[in-house]
C-alpha cells in the first residue's frame, strides 16, 4: 500500500513537473549578456541562443547586452530580476569574485546556477621564441627572481591563478595588468613580458598559428590540441584544475521544474553538432555541466578564490 | 598577388560589393548624426550580421567603418556638432570656414581629405601589413608610456589664446580619467559605491554628451538670444562652391602626406586610438601654417578657418582606419575599440583574425583588406551625394526643432550603447559640463585628450616601472628603449620650441630690430 502510495506520489510529481514545464516558455527568455556585443561572452551566447530556438517553439532566447561595470550592472540586474525564468543570466567566474572585489550588490547566493556550457581552463603561455623551453625551466626560473607575466587585471581569475602557484610552487611573479586581450597578446608576441596566465580559449588559435607556446594547462587532463603539453598537476605544481567557466543562471527561487528545463534545453544545445561546430570554429571548447555539477564547480572556485583573496588582502 | 586577386574576386561579387556601397553609405549617414557613431552602429549591427554570409557581413561593417569617420565631420562643419569622436577638432577650423559662407569649400576639403587619407592607409595595409605589424610588436611598455606623453604633448598645439584655461582643461580630463576601477591597484576610485562608476565615467555616452548634447545648448542659447532681440533667425552657412582649385590641393598636399603618415603610425599601434592621431596631426599641421601662411592679408588665422585645419584631422582618421587593421589581421591585435568589434563579428562566423587567418580562411581575409581600397574608391562620389543631402535636409529644418532631433539623437545614442539608463545622465551631464566650460572660455579639446590618454598613461608608466623594478630612467634609455627616448625628446621639443620663439621674439622686440611682438603663438 505504501509502496503504491509512494509510486502514486512519484508519478503524480512527475506529472505535475511536465505540467509546469509545458507551461513554460509561453514568451520569449531574455538571455542577459552583462557585456557589450562583440566579446567572448556574446559570442558564445549568440550562438547558443541561435541553437536553443531550434528546440523552442513558440517562444525564443533572445539574448540583451546589459553593459557596465564590468560586468555588474548586468548582473545586478538578473540578481533582482523575478524569478520566473524569463530572465536569464550569462553567468562567468566573476559574478563568485565580484561581490569581494567590486563591492557588487549581490551575492553568489542570489543565482540558481542551470548549466555550464563552456570550461576554459588556465594556461602558461609564453612567446614562441622564449627561453623557457619547458614548465620546469620556467617554474625554476621563477623561484629564483620574479618573473614578469601579463594578465587580464588585477584581481582577475588569472591574477589569482598566479597567486595561486605562489603559495603552492614558491613562484615569484610581477604582474602587468592589461586592458584586453589584445594589449596582453602584444606584449607576448613582443617579447615585453615573460609570459601570461590566459584562458586556454584565448591562447589556443594563437598558439595554433606558433606565435605563443603553452607551457602547462591547469585541467585535470590534456588537451587533445596539445598533447605534449601537461597539466599542472603532472608538472608538480599542485593545483588540480583552474578554470574560468561560462553558464546560465537564473534568480535564486525560480521554480525547480523550470530550472530543469533550461538544464535540459542546454543538454540538447551542447549536443547538436551544428553548434559544436561554431562553438570550435570560434576557438570555444563546448562542454555540458548539469545543474548540480555547476554549482560545485562555483562552489569549488569561491573556495579556493576566497582564500586568495583574503591572503592577499585584495578586497575592497 | 594571386591573393590580392583572390581577394578581388571575392570582393566582386555583386552581394559583397552591393554590402560594401551599402556600408559606405550607411556609415556616412550614421557619421554625420550626431549622437550616434561607428561603435554604437557596430553593437547594433553584430546581431543582425549573424544571418549574414560571413563575408558580406564584414564588407558591410568595413564600409561603416570607413563611411563613419568620413561622415562626421558633415554636421562638425555645418552645425559645428562633431558627428563622430573622430571629427571634434574639424569642428575648429570647418565652422570658421562655413561661417565665412564657404561651407562647401569646408565640406570638399574635409572628405577629399578623407580620402586621401583613406587609399593611403588601404595601400599601407595591402603592401606593408607584415612588415608594419612587426614595428608594431616592438612597442612595449615604455614605448608606450612615451606614446600617451607625446600624445599628450600635442596640447600644445591647442593652446591657442588662454594658455592657463587649455591646461585647466587638460588637467579636468585626466583627474576625471581616474575615476573607477584602478588598473594599476585593481581598487575602485572615486566611485561613490555606484557599480556603473567602476570602469570609470562610461565613454561613449561622455562623447556624446559633450559634443551633442552641448552642442544642442549652444542652439538653444542662439535662440534664446536672437528672440530677445526680436530679430529673424540667422540663416545656417550657405554652402557655396564645393571646387578645389588646383592651388589649395597643391597646398594641402604636404599636410595630406604627414597626417596620413601620423594616422599610419597611430593606426598600426595597438591601444594607441583615433582620437591620439587627429591632435597629432593638427598640431603638425599647426605648425607649418604659422611658419608659411600666418599672417597673410586674405590668409584665415589658425582656428579661424584654415584648410589645413580640416585637411589634418579628417587625412588622420581616415588613415588610421585601415591601418588599424594591421595587428588585428596578421597578429590578432586589435588596434582600436572598433577594430576589436571586428573580432566579435568574426567570431560569430567561426573566424579567428590572426596568421591562422590566411592560412585558413585567405579569401575572407584578403577580401578584408581590398574592401577598405575600395571603400574608399566608392566613398568620394557618395560622401558629395550624402552632403548634398544631408546638408539640405539641415537647411530645411527650423533651429528650434533641430535642438529636438540633436537631443533625442544623443539620447538614443547613449543609451543604446550598452543599453543603460545611467548612460543617458551621463550625456546630460557631460552636456552641461561642456556648455560651461564653453561659456567660460575653457576649450573642450585639451580636456577631451586627458581623458582619453589619462588611463593609458597611467597604465603604461606604471607597467613600464613594474618591468624596470622602478627605475624612472628606463623612459630615457637610448640603448635599451631607443624608440621611446626619441618620443621623450620629441616630446620636449614640442613643448620648448614655442617657448624659446616667444621668448626669441620677446627679445627681438626688446632691441626694436622686429616687427611689433605678436602675442605668444604657443
Amino acid at each position: 500500500m505504501m509502496k503504491s502510495l509512494g509510486l502514486a506520489l512519484v508519478l503524480g510529481g512527475a506529472l505535475a513537473t511536465s505540467a509546469l514545464a509545458q507551461d513554460y516558455p509561453v514568451r520569449d527568455i531574455d538571455l542577459v549578456v552583462p557585456f557589450a556585443p562583440g566579446g567572448a561572452v556574446d559570442v558564445t551566447s549568440r550562438l547558443i541562443a541561435e541553437a536553443a530556438n531550434g528546440f523552442l517553439d513558440g517562444a525564443e532566447v533572445v539574448v540583451s547586452n546589459r553593459a557596465g561595470g564590468g560586468g555588474v550592472v548586468g548582473q545586478s540586474f538578473v540578481a533582482n530580476a523575478e524569478p520566473d525564468g524569463y530572465t536569464l543570466l550569462a553567468m562567468t567566474s566573476s559574478v563568485v569574485t565580484n561581490p569581494q572585489l567590486k563591492g557588487a550588490p549581490y551575492e553568489v547566493a542570489d543565482f540558481t546556477p542551470v548549466a555550464a556550457y563552456n570550461l576554459d581552463p588556465e594556461v602558461i603561455a609564453v612567446p614562441a621564441d622564449s627561453r623557457f623551453a619547458t614548465i620546469e625551466d620556467f617554474i625554476n626560473a621563477a623561484r629564483e627572481a620574479p618573473l614578469t607575466m601579463t594578465i587580464a587585471g588585477i584581481g582577475t581569475s588569472h591574477h589569482m591563478a598566479g597567486l595561486a602557484l605562489t603559495s603552492t610552487a614558491k613562484a615569484q611573479f610581477t604582474y602587468v595588468p592589461a586592458k584586453g586581450f589584445g594589449e596582453q597578446l602584444q606584449a607576448v608576441i613582443g617579447g615585453h613580458a615573460d609570459g601570461a596566465f590566459w584562458p586556454m580559449g584565448e591562447a589556443m588559435s594563437h598558439a595554433k598559428s606558433g606565435t605563443v607556446r603553452i607551457l602547462a594547462v591547469a585541467s585535470d587532463m590534456r588537451d587533445a590540441n596539445f598533447p605534449d603539453v601537461p597539466t599542472f598537476e603532472e608538472a608538480g605544481l599542485g593545483i588540480p584544475i583552474w578554470a574560468t567557466f561560462r553558464g546560465w543562471a537564473v534568480p535564486a527561487g525560480t521554480p525547480e521544474p523550470v530550472v530543469a528545463f533550461l538544464s535540459e534545453l542546454m543538454e540538447k544545445i551542447a549536443k547538436d553538432e551544428t553548434y559544436q561546430k561554431k562553438m570550435a570554429d570560434g576557438g570555444f571548447d563546448a562542454t555540458y555541466r548539469n545543474a548540480d555539477d555547476f554549482q560545485k564547480i562555483i562552489t569549488s572556485y569561491a573556495e579556493q578564490a576566497s582564500v586568495i583573496i583574503k591572503e592577499n588582502n585584495l578586497s575592497e | 598577388m594571386d591573393q590580392i586577386l583572390l581577394g578581388f574576386t571575392q570582393l566582386l561579387q555583386p552581394t559583397v560589393l552591393s554590402m560594401v556601397m551599402l556600408g559606405v553609405l550607411a556609415g556616412l549617414i550614421v557619421g554625420s548624426i550626431p549622437g550616434i557613431n561607428d561603435n554604437i552602429a557596430f553593437a547594433v549591427f553584430i546581431p543582425f550580421s549573424f544571418s549574414l554570409p560571413a563575408d558580406q557581413a564584414l564588407a558591410l561593417m568595413v564600409g561603416v567603418y570607413c563611411a563613419a569617420a568620413a561622415g562626421g565631420a558633415i554636421p562638425a562643419i555645418m552645425l559645428k556638432v562633431p558627428g563622430t569622436a573622430s571629427a571634434l577638432i574639424t569642428t575648429i577650423d570647418g565652422n570658421a570656414m562655413a561661417r565665412k559662407g564657404q561651407a562647401g569649400r569646408a565640406l570638399s576639403i574635409a572628405m577629399t581629405s578623407s580620402v586621401v587619407g583613406g587609399l593611403l592607409s588601404s595601400l599601407v595595409l595591402l603592401v606593408c601589413a607584415p612588415a608594419l605589424a612587426e614595428v608594431a610588436l616592438r612597442f612595449g611598455y615604455v614605448e608606450n608610456a612615451a606614446l600617451t606623453i607625446l600624445g599628450l604633448s600635442s596640447v600644445v598645439g591647442l593652446l591657442s589664446g588662454n594658455i592657463l584655461k587649455g591646461i585647466i582643461s587638460a588637467a579636468l580630463g585626466l583627474l576625471v580619467a581616474t575615476i573607477g576601477y584602478s588598473q594599476v591597484t585593481g581598487f575602485p576610485r572615486y566611485t561613490f559605491g555606484s557599480v556603473n562608476l567602476i570602469e570609470g565615467i562610461p565613454f561613449v555616452p561622455m562623447l556624446v554628451g559633450l559634443f551633442g548634447v552641448a552642442a544642442a545648448f549652444d542652439l538653444l542659447r542662439d535662440i534664446v538670444d536672437e528672440r530677445s532681440r526680436g530679430g529673424a533667425s540667422a540663416s545656417l552657412p550657405v554652402i557655396g562652391s564645393m571646387k578645389l582649385d588646383s592651388g589649395l590641393i597643391r597646398r594641402l598636399l604636404p599636410v595630406w602626406g604627414t597626417s596620413s603618415a601620423i594616422g599610419n603610425f597611430i593606426g598600426v599601434l595597438p591601444g594607441a586610438g583615433m582620437l591620439m592621431a587627429i591632435y597629432l596631426a593638427y598640431d603638425q599641421a599647426g605648425r607649418r601654417f604659422r611658419r608659411r601662411f600666418a599672417g597673410r592679408d586674405d590668409e584665415a588665422a589658425w582656428g579661424e578657418g584654415a584648410p589645413e585645419g580640416i585637411a589634418a584631422p579628417e587625412a588622420a582618421n581616415n588613415a588610421v582606419t585601415a591601418s588599424s587593421m594591421v595587428p588585428l589581421l596578421s597578429l590578432g591585435i586589435p588596434g582600436n575599440s572598433t577594430s576589436a568589434l571586428f573580432i566579435g563579428a568574426m567570431a560569430l562566423h567561426g573566424l579567428v583574425p590572426g596568421p591562422l587567418l590566411f592560412a585558413q580562411h585567405g579569401d575572407i581575409a584578403w577580401m578584408i583588406i581590398v574592401a577598405f581600397l575600395v571603400c574608399n574608391i566608392v566613398m568620394w562620389p557618395m560622401a558629395f551625394l550624402v552632403i548634398r543631402v544631408v546638408s539640405r535636409t539641415i537647411f530645411s529644418i527650423p533651429k528650434s526643432v533641430m535642438v529636438g532631433i540633436i537631443l533625442l539623437l544623443c539620447v538614443l545614442g547613449a543609451y543604446s550603447d550598452g543599453n543603460n539608463q545611467f548612460n543617458v545622465w551621463v550625456a546630460l551631464g557631460a552636456g552641461i559640463v561642456a556648455f560651461a566650460m564653453n561659456l567660460s572660455g575653457i576649450p573642450l579639446g585639451p580636456a577631451i585628450l586627458g581623458l582619453v590618454l589619462g588611463a593609458q598613461m597611467e597604465a603604461s608608466i606604471s607597467n613600464s616601472l613594474a618591468i624596470s623594478q622602478g627605475n624612472w630612467l628606463v623612459f630615457v634609455d637610448p640603448v635599451g628603449h631607443p624608440i621611446a627616448a626619441a618620443m621623450m625628446a620629441l616630446s620636449a621639443i614640442m613643448w620648448i620650441a614655442p617657448a624659446l620663439g616667444a621668448l626669441r621674439r620677446r627679445r627681438a622686440d626688446r632691441t626694436g630690430s622686429g616687427q611689433p611682438a605678436r602675442v605668444s603663438d604657443t
